[in-house]
């Protein structure tokens, strides 16, 4: 019994300095983060009714940490902001952007592409303007490269940045254009 | 038997468990928010249990860990290692079989895992699973039959 007991002192305070440990950090730190994430919100498709790109066309919510937040669009928004000629950036690794990508779309690795300075970033992105609409996608819902991508180009000052997170799967299950 | 109850053995075991986990930790520490993505893409949790679990489990593990290396606390580090391999067994397994495409977020986080990457972390964790569990069943043993009063303070 008293081995038990000991047992059990052991693991609550190994918890407890954890737990203290861990909100004590979490509170000071600037990297920290809030005790109840919004996954809804940075994850889930748009739910709005509306399937027309105007209404999507605003800019996201400009937040604390100084940029605007990118906006997520369904696969019938995207279509359309394909036909207005707008670009589209995968954030794939290179081999699967060559199997198969968005019509247009311009490969970004993105685990290449948080690795650079501003400037480099900047450079790689010379030939897109930053008052425009740009989208970002990746494979499909499951990867994060797509949300990635477009935080890192909302944070050098691409206000207005579009997060397409059905990807390329949704692009092809609706059988937009495509090209290897 | 006796093999399992050497005591450089378990010292081996408890060096190589918690190193393990103490530097396992240590990229969990630094980046609690991509930790908490990438335990919301396991999608095994309610959404409003992730963020507590990205704030608390790397100092449990970091803790843990460290407990485990100076031989302190060994039952209940042990133990609570243990339990926190299994989940993370069956949140690959689940993951695995669900087809879901995860960053393993085990140690550096910004790894995005194939199929093959996760099988092999599946058993990294079973042989820690052991280990874990070899040191705690064995130094109760070793207390239980030590009749020193300072070591069943312990």
């Amino acid at each position: 019994m008293k081995n038990k007991f000991s047992l059990l002192k052991e693991i609550l305070i190994i918890l407890s300095i954890s737990i203290v440990l861990g909100f004590t950090v979490n509170a000071i730190s600037p990297k920290g983060i809030p005790l109840i994430g919004s996954y809804g919100d940075r994850f889930a498709i748009d739910s709005s009714k509306s399937k027309n790109s105007d209404s999507f066309k605003q800019r996201g919510k400009l937040n604390k940490a100084g940029f605007y937040q990118p906006v997520n669009i369904p696969g019938e928004v995207a279509k359309q902001m394909f036909d207005e000629k707008i670009k589209f950036i995968d954030g794939r690794e290179p081999h699967e952007f060559k199997e198969g990508h968005i019509k247009g779309a311009i490969n970004i690795d993105y685990k290449e592409f948080k690795n650079k300075t501003k400037e480099e970033k900047l450079e790689i992105l010379k030939n897109f303007p930053k008052e425009d609409i740009i989208i970002s996608y990746c494979g499909s819902d499951s990867c994060e490269v797509s949300i990635d991508n477009a935080y890192e180009m909302a944070k050098i000052g691409y206000n207005d940045m579009k997060i397409y997170l059905g990807g390329y799967k949704d692009w092809k299950k609706l059988n937009y254009p495509t090209e290897k | 038997m006796n093999f399992l109850s050497n005591k450089y053995l378990l010292i081996v075991l408890r060096l190589i468990v918690g190193g393990f986990f103490v530097y396992a930790s240590l990229d969990k520490l630094l980046n609690q928010e991509a930790f908490a993505r990438a335990i919301y893409n396991y999608k095994f949790l309610p959404d409003i249990f992730i963020n507590i679990q990205a704030i608390v489990m790397p100092y449990a593990e970091l803790v843990a860990g460290i407990l485990l290396i100076i031989g302190i606390f060994k039952r209940g580090s042990s133990l609570i290692i243990s339990i926190m391999l299994i989940i993370f067994l069956i949140a690959l397994t689940q993951a695995y079989y669900r087809g879901l495409d995860i960053s393993c977020g085990c140690f550096s986080l910004e790894t995005v895992s194939q199929k093959s990457d996760i099988i092999q972390r599946i058993i990294e964790d079973i042989f820690l699973l052991i280990a874990s569990l070899i040191i705690f069943f064995k130094s109760k043993l070793i207390l239980n039959n030590n009749n020193n009063n300072k070591e069943t303070l312990q």
